[in-house]
């Protein structure tokens, strides 16, 4: 009897124990689990080329940016020098990014060659580097995150291909001779005008300036009178060439399609002085690039590349609903 | 617990527990249910109070373009000014001033403008430089106003004034000539766009939840992701068609809760999304919650159970541990009293009874074994062989026809003590003195009767002189020394007879140096078979038997004997006189 009794109170004391561990353990693992949801944001920097507000490219960017941010529950910082060509900046940054230790940085190199060691550094810290809109010497990163730029040099190709023949006399103004966007566009544009090809007579180099551009397109006109299209491979070649038809009163007779779009872009074309411009999409490229990095984070694996999208527009088709939200951020209209 | 693996308690603790458990747990889904149901209906009243707020900002801003057109259309110097062809001037500085007051007023009002049939026009003031790279009667908004005399045309960038390419919401009217309802210009307002995405951008549905706003068309008005909708990066089903038609509705997909609310005057419809896994997460805190209270409601209910089940089955696993003894031949147990007046108590009721009528049984049964045996002990209890008694009463006449008074009287006496010993049935125990005492009396009188032919001797260890044995034992020996023995021996012979302990155990040892025995004899002197009345063969086959009954198997009688030497028959008995059968 004694000793049944003192079973049943081991037996007792056992239900207690037991129930006791049955609520108390999946109440700690819930909680820290709670806990680490809440710390477990992931965190990125993205290191912009050029961070200005002013700048319609670089906010939509960062207007992309933000929806993937707030969509994924992403921890973003943003950073980015003034100046596009202030790689020394961006190099600092990068430094800087690194010693914050996020899960992911995801870059616009400023430079093809010299941002390279330091896109390394980032990678040798075991951060996931996703690159954005422009490529390096080097292969480097999980993925690339920017616009096709064959594929937008070859819609500007096959766009002037519908109204060349064989006297067509076509020109090129680009933004440099190294710069991967350029020589990409260019490609695009050679298989874009396919047999028309041959008819480039010159491509000529602006180094991003539209001064510059607007002096070249002049040298070339004078040199090849027979020219009849041009073609501008960013905005500042765009701009300065378009700037320059104008001057010559050619407008209008000569064709011309230039890439990207800005203000002054999109009110020549309205004007009718650009045929057509190509423009990127650089709210998609924010948001993608997060997006992969993020991903990259998560799933370890992304795709190599990913291309954020260009759209050729025409006179006719700026005010679409599509093209609309393309070419006219909303920012402009903010008081 | 847990000594069986079937026992009742476990099973009722079982079915106990399983009963809780189901119901405990249909309780804690059924609750866990209703809460995240009513988690999604507040939301949705949630949400649509919310929308509600930003559908009466937007009705104000529409409404306020409403006064606008009101006003502008019912100015006469409008009308005026559009149909003039003279004075044209003087209208339009009215027109003008108006215009100015009434965009000064309103910030959120971008253009104000009234585009005349005739090519008068006036956008808020004549330093306006209007873009002349394009047409407005080529735009849509236009064209729509001129087909409806009356439209709102949602999200769209304005054009018509050079280098300005706003966002904005347009309200257009037609305006036209009283007289003869022509329509002689159109008269637009345009609303920031960023007055209305404003008020969508602020709306905070969580940290992942937005609004949208549709058109009556099912056109975007505002989408915090329109861009991505259009490049085909997000996707959404902006309004499901079975919604279409509802001012208020309520539908979810997998990861979002949509709540919509139609805007009166436009007919655009609001939407408000919430992330359903964020709004739930406080459904994760209350099923664990529930979860807490399930356990510990399941380990009450354990505790009870076993506690229940303890009291219920005390009374039975008595019972059994009752049973278990009288199994072992324990009848004495203690059976539980005041046992509850339920089946179990009936059951101990009854079994106690019948424990008591099995005592009774065994104890009947018992004393008739007893009776039997002392029956069977006094049938063998050996009677003075008559032979013998008619030899010594013949010797007795022969000494008194001698006149042999002292020898008459000595046997006489030593017949007389034989005899009371011998038919004294008060006792079945004497003491090994008295034994021998009465042996002696035997031996008195054979001696007499053999004259010098026996000898004997007595020999008592006085340890043994007061052990109670079984009467009448030793008596046959010494009868069936003197007549096997003694009497076919020539010359004197001795008896002797010896008491004590030997190995733990009494023995009383009879030795005799007659004859002996052949062992022929020896192997058939217990046989029953080879009886002889005369020579008393019975005598010492009895005492074997009674000895035997007495005190167990144990115990008895063993003779060895060689022809010419003599016999030895010894008597094994126990110490003490506690015999096997002692009542």
């Amino acid at each position: 009897m004694i000793h049944k009794k003192s079973s049943s109170q081991k037996f007792i004391l056992l239900i207690i124990v037991l129930t006791v561990l049955a609520a108390a353990v999946p109440y700690a693992i819930f909680r820290n689990y709670q806990e680490e949801q809440a710390g477990k944001k992931v965190s990125i920097v993205f290191i912009s080329k050029r961070l200005d507000e002013n700048n319609d490219f670089w906010s939509s960017m960062v207007e992309g940016i933000n929806m993937a941010a707030s969509e994924y529950d992403i921890d973003v910082q943003l950073m980015g020098p003034e100046s596009e060509a202030d790689y020394e900046a961006q190099n600092k940054m990068i430094e800087e990014a690194i010693a914050m230790k996020p899960d992911a940085i995801a870059l616009v190199p400023s430079d093809y060659s010299i941002t390279v060691p330091y896109a390394k550094k980032i990678e040798e810290a075991g951060i996931k580097l996703v690159l954005m809109d422009s490529v390096m010497e080097e292969e480097l990163g999980l993925c690339v995150v920017a616009t096709d730029n064959v594929e937008g040099g070859k819609k500007m190709g096959e766009y002037l291909k519908q109204y060349a023949d064989s006297s067509s006399a076509i020109g090129i103004i680009a933004q440099s001779p190294t710069a991967s966007t350029a020589i990409d566009r260019e490609e695009g544009v050679r298989k874009g005008l396919g047999e028309y090809q041959s008819r480039i007579m010159e491509v000529a180099y602006c180094y991003s300036d539209a001064e510059k551009a607007y002096e070249e397109t002049i040298k070339i006109m004078e040199k090849y009178p027979q020219i009849n299209m041009i073609i501008g491979l960013n905005e500042d070649s765009a701009i300065g060439a378009a700037r320059a038809l104008k001057d010559l009163g050619l407008s209008g007779q000569t064709w011309i399609i230039g890439f990207d779009s800005s203000m002054e872009q999109v009110q020549m074309l309205e004007e009718g002085v650009f045929n057509a411009i190509v423009v990127q999409k650089p709210l998609n490229m924010g948001y993608l690039g997060i997006k992969t990095a993020y991903q990259a984070v998560m799933n370890g694996a992304v795709e190599q590349s990913i291309d954020s999208g260009s759209e050729l527009i025409t006179q006719e088709t700026i005010y679409t609903k599509e093209n609309e939200k393309l070419l006219f951020p909303f920012q402009q209209t903010q008081e | 617990m847990g000594e069986r693996k079937n026992s009742l308690r476990g099973r009722m603790i079982l079915s106990f527990l399983l009963i809780v458990a189901i119901a405990v747990v249909s309780f804690m889904i059924i609750s866990i249910n209703r809460s995240s149901r009513a988690i999604k209906e507040t939301s949705v009243d949630y949400t649509l109070q919310l929308i509600q707020m930003m559908n009466e900002n937007i009705e104000f801003y529409i409404e306020n373009m409403e006064n606008i057109s009101q006003i502008v259309i019912s100015n006469s110097d409008v009308r005026n000014y559009l149909l003039a062809e003279e004075n044209a001037k003087e209208y339009l500085t009215k027109v003008e001033e108006q215009f100015i007051t009434l965009k000064e007023t309103r910030k959120d009002i971008y253009n104000i403008g009234v585009l005349g049939v005739n090519g008068n026009y006036l956008i808020n003031d004549r330093t306006v430089a209007v873009n002349n790279n394009i047409k407005w009667e080529e735009m849509e908004w236009y064209s729509k106003t001129v087909e409806e005399q009356e439209t709102i045309y949602s999200s769209h960038v304005q054009n018509i004034v050079s280098k300005e390419y706003p966002w904005v919401v347009t309200l257009s009217k037609t305006i036209t000539n009283p007289l003869n309802n022509e329509t002689i210009g159109i008269f637009f307002v345009d609303l920031n766009y960023w007055a209305i995405s404003n008020l969508a951008e602020e709306m905070k549905l969580g940290q992942k939840g937005y609004v949208y706003i549709v058109d009556a068309a099912g056109e975007i008005v505002y989408h915090p992701k329109q861009q991505l909708i259009y490049s085909g990066l997000w996707e959404e089903e902006i309004i499901p068609a079975e919604h279409q038609d509802q001012d208020t509705a309520a539908w979810e997909t997998s990861t979002k809760l949509y709540t919509a609310m139609k805007l009166e005057v436009t007919g655009w419809r609001v939407i408000g999304v919430t992330d359903l896994d964020e709004m739930l997460s406080s459904t994760n805190e209350i099923i664990m919650m529930y979860y807490l209270l399930a356990v510990i409601l399941i380990g009450v209910a354990m505790l009870l159970a076993v506690l229940l089940t303890d009291k219920i089955t005390l009374p039975l696993r008595r019972l059994q541990e009752s049973m278990q003894e009288v199994e072992s031949g324990n009848f004495k147990v203690d059976v539980i009293e005041g046992a509850s007046r339920d089946e179990i108590g009936d059951l101990i009721g009854t079994f106690r009874m019948m424990i008591q009528e099995i005592e009774n049984l065994i104890r009947r049964n018992y004393k008739e074994q007893e009776e039997k045996r002392k029956s069977e002990l006094n049938a063998l209890q050996a009677q003075i062989n008559p032979h013998f008694l008619y030899n010594t009463l013949d010797s007795i006449i022969w000494m008194a026809e001698d006149g042999n008074t002292y020898d008459v009287v000595l046997m006489t006496s030593s017949l007389s003590k034989l005899l009371r010993k011998s038919i004294s049935n008060q006792n079945e125990l004497v003491t090994v003195s008295e034994e021998l005492e009465y042996t002696r009396s035997y031996l008195t009188i054979q001696k007499m009767r053999y004259k010098d032919k026996l000898k004997y001797s007595i020999n008592i260890e006085p340890a043994v002189a007061d052990m109670e044995i079984i009467k009448l034992i030793v008596q046959p020996l010494v009868e069936n020394a003197i007549y096997h023995g003694i009497k076919y021996k020539g010359g004197i012979g001795t008896i002797i007879i010896e008491a004590g302990y030997k190995e733990k155990g009494l023995i009383i040892r009879v030795i005799d140096d007659g004859y002996g025995m052949t062992e022929e004899q020896l192997e058939h002197i217990f046989d029953q078979k080879e009886t002889d009345e005369r020579n008393n063969g019975v005598g010492v086959r009895n005492v074997h038997q009674r000895i035997q009954l007495y005190y167990g198997e144990a115990y008895g009688l063993r003779i060895i004997s060689k022809i010419g030497q003599g016999t030895i028959a010894s008597i094994y008995l126990p110490v003490g006189s506690g015999g096997c059968n002692d009542t």
